[in-house]
């Protein structure tokens, strides 16, 4: 079994401990790991007499934890080159955080001789973690505090050397504390949403730099060989897998989304842009794609290298944006300047933002200007105005350095629209801005929205694929029957994949079968479908209870105003709202939960002891 | 049957292949004089890059959207109006796949 560095920043101490392997029976590593690990701080300090509502999220009571799963860095496993960041409280919403990032830093930490990282308490002055071939030390990062993503990663990079280097880190926004701020991996890839760079920042942590070349143990060779060789034939010969999602990335999503009347638009006003074209992966590929960029051992190579050659966006190098930065620093806010686009997502990454969550915040923003909600002069010169472009880009660096009316932005929508006395502007779910599906038009990703624990997010519960792509099957959007189903089936099956840590874009491809079968052959252990599901459910289940005692419940599964009250004016779906209490029942009582609470029956079944 | 004018519209690779993003079909109203029309414009591989012949059906590895709407979420038979929009996305977009992804 594997190691977890266990690294309390107020004593400035490392400890080394072993992987347990009961633990990772029942929940498998990456995310599932990380939330049993999560649990036991919460019921620790609640035998201290700590309430978990008093715990601050950018104080040192909070644990941050990176992790890596059985599959994470084996040559060969689909797409394993990821990993997965939790903390007890996101900073943005007071739920859980976390998040789940590609490049090459998760294989590397594994490389390094650890699985795992707890970090707890917070330093004094900066430091960043150095772990390298086994060997852990806390430095000091005087040098470093001030720097963007990129000098930090490089200067890193080129200190320690070696093999097998990378570098996880936050940029100015997150040593600002700016509520969206995110930890950026190897210059240009995030564990985007939930605000955890924030945390890293309030801990004074500014990077963590890996490097090693341990070997990954596989304990059946030959088994997987077998297997792994069947799964990757597989997803060359899928049409998404082997050939969209490498020619177009995720932005090919905006034409077909759209389409569907399901793009949302000037803040969800509407689910039909009318420039959609213009900031399309087709588009992007005709103008300012350059190449694409594979995480570590991924056959797809979804990444985007882009360059905006001239021009007042002019940018030379970079990556991305994808469906939901074009589409969050667009579509949501009107802008239809490409190349403005691709340097918004250019600052996202250089200052270490979540672009969803900045984005839908600026959306936010121009509805409220717009309506006469804000003040001119609490703008102080930003003509936060519906496809005004400029502006766009401006506010980004704004809100990262908390300068101006940057200084609002930086705390979410939904803070800033209830300091301007409107919070049903916030298009967002427990203080999380939701991602690119109005679900006016598909409605199980409302359900999704309303129920994931970490607040509105597709990837918890991708039942688009459903919806929209018809993988694995074709289901009516527009109706709620049926939804249910696929929003738990989804969600547990989306943990495996976050345990296991590989990517999530697999599963285009690939079953539960295909998880079982790798897994087993991985580990040793003998895991069936069955299994693997029931893995994912327990693990759902045990976040739902973390959130439960953070004080989140059935109640806060709900939907803005504007989904369950405003019928789509326009498109395929024109007319419709989202029946979210008709699906919330049925999904409840498929989990076996009462008002968002899950049931003594329920956790005794699936083995969680509180 | 009298004619019907359709839009159609085309996306990520079947724009490359066939020099198009949209065009104005004059068609009787069903999927395949559609696509039999618009296919005497862009050339015979539209057809059976859309159609299934076997089947008598618009290929199942697609998204085909009349005014935005999947034909795999309507009912009975499709019959295009004067004005309707008709999308088309080529297999890599989605559509039917061979993933087994959870048995239901």
């Amino acid at each position: 079994m594997g190691r977890i560095l266990k690294v309390d920043l107020t004593a400035g101490t490392l400890k080394s401990e072993l992987i347990s392997e009961d633990i990772a029976k029942k929940y498998l590593g990456g995310k599932g790991y990380a939330v049993y690990i999560l649990y036991n701080y919460l019921k620790e300090y609640e035998s201290k007499g700590i309430s978990p509502s008093d715990i601050n999220p950018l104080g040192p009571e909070n644990v941050l934890i990176f992790a890596t799963g059985p599959g994470t860095g084996v040559p060969g496993f689909p797409c394993s080159g990821r990993y997965h960041v939790m903390a007890l409280r996101s900073p943005l919403t007071g739920s859980i955080g976390s998040a789940n990032s590609g490049g090459e830093w998760g294989p590397f930490l594994k490389f390094s001789g650890y699985d795992m990282i707890v970090v707890e308490g917070a330093s004094e002055d900066p430091v960043y973690l150095s772990i390298v071939n086994g060997v852990a030390e806390l430095r000091s990062a005087g040098d470093l505090w001030g720097k963007n993503v990129f000098d930090t990663c490089r200067i890193l990079s080129r200190r320690v050397g070696g093999k097998n280097t990378s570098v996880a880190c936050i940029g100015p926004a997150g040593e600002n504390l700016v509520r969206m701020a995110c930890i950026v991996n190897d210059e240009h890839r995030a564990a985007g949403r939930t605000g955890l760079g924030a945390v890293m920042g309030s801990k004074k942590l500014k990077a963590i730099v890996v490097s090693g070349d341990e070997k990954v143990p596989v304990a059946n060779p030959d088994e997987f060989r077998e297997v792994s060789r069947r799964c990757l034939e597989t997803m060359r010969k899928n049409r998404v897998t082997g050939e969209g999602l490498p020619t177009y990335g995720t932005s090919i999503l905006i034409n077909v989304i759209n389409t569907a009347g399901g793009l949302p638009y000037k803040n969800w006003q509407t689910g039909v842009n009318p420039y959609a074209d213009k900031i399309s992966g087709e588009t992007l590929a005709e103008t300012y794609l350059t190449g694409r960029r594979a995480c570590w051992g991924c056959t797809i190579g979804c990444g985007r290298v882009t360059s905006v050659p001239s021009g007042p966006f002019q940018i030379i190098g970079t990556e991305g944006p994808e469906y939901e930065s074009i589409w969050a620093l667009g579509g949501s806010t009107g802008v239809k300047d490409l190349d403005a686009i691709v340097k918004a997502n250019h600052y996202c990454d250089e200052f270490g933002m979540d672009p969803i969550s900045l984005g839908s915040t600026i959306a936010a923003a121009m509805e409220l200007y717009e309506r006469g909600y804000i003040p001119k002069e609490d703008l102080q010169g930003l003509d936060l105005r519906f496809g005004n472009s400029a502006a766009l880009v401006e506010a980004v660096w704004r809100t990262a350095y908390r300068v101006g009316f940057g200084k609002y932005l930086a705390l979410g929508s939904k803070k800033l629209c209830e300091i301007y006395g409107h919070p049903e502007l916030s298009m967002s779910v427990k203080g999380l801005e939701m991602p690119a599906y109005d679900p006016r038009a598909m409605k199980g990703i409302g359900l999704e929205y309303a129920t994931a624990n970490r607040g509105g997010c597709h990837v918890t519960g991708y039942t688009v694929s459903a919806e929209i792509l018809g993988i694995p099957e074709k289901i009516d959007p527009l109706t709620p029957d049926g939804k249910a189903k696929w929003a738990k089936l989804f969600q547990d099956f989306t943990c495996v994949v976050n345990s296991t840590v590989n990517c999530l874009f697999s599963t285009f491809a690939l079953g539960v079968k295909d998880y079982a079968d790798l897994l087993s052959a991985v580990t040793g252990w003998s895991l069936s479908d069955g299994e693997i599901l029931r893995i994912g459910e327990r693990i759902y289940n045990l976040e739902r209870v973390i959130i439960n005692r953070l004080g989140f419940n059935g109640k806060d599964d709900t939907l803005p105003r504007r989904l369950l009250e405003e019928p789509m004016p326009e498109g395929p779906a024109k007319g419709h709202v989202v029946e979210l209490d008709k699906m919330k029942e049925e999904y409840y009582k498929l989990r076996g939960w009462v008002n968002g609470v899950p049931t003594a029956d329920k956790l005794k079944e699936l083995e969680i002891e509180l | 049957m009298s004619n019907v004018s359709v839009k159609v519209l085309l996306f990520a690779t079947f724009r490359k292949k066939y020099g198009s993003k949209e065009l104005t079909i004059e068609c009787d109203g069903t999927l395949k004089g559609l696509i039999e029309s618009a296919s005497r414009i862009l050339g015979g591989e539209f057809y059976s890059d859309v159609y299934n012949s076997e089947r008598g059906m618009v290929r199942d590895d697609l998204i085909f959207t009349v005014n935005g709407r999947n034909i795999k979420d309507l009912k009975g038979d499709i019959e295009l109006k004067d004005g309707d929009v008709v999308a088309i996305f080529p297999p890599l977009a989605g559509g039917i796949n061979s993933s087994k992804l959870i048995e239901v």
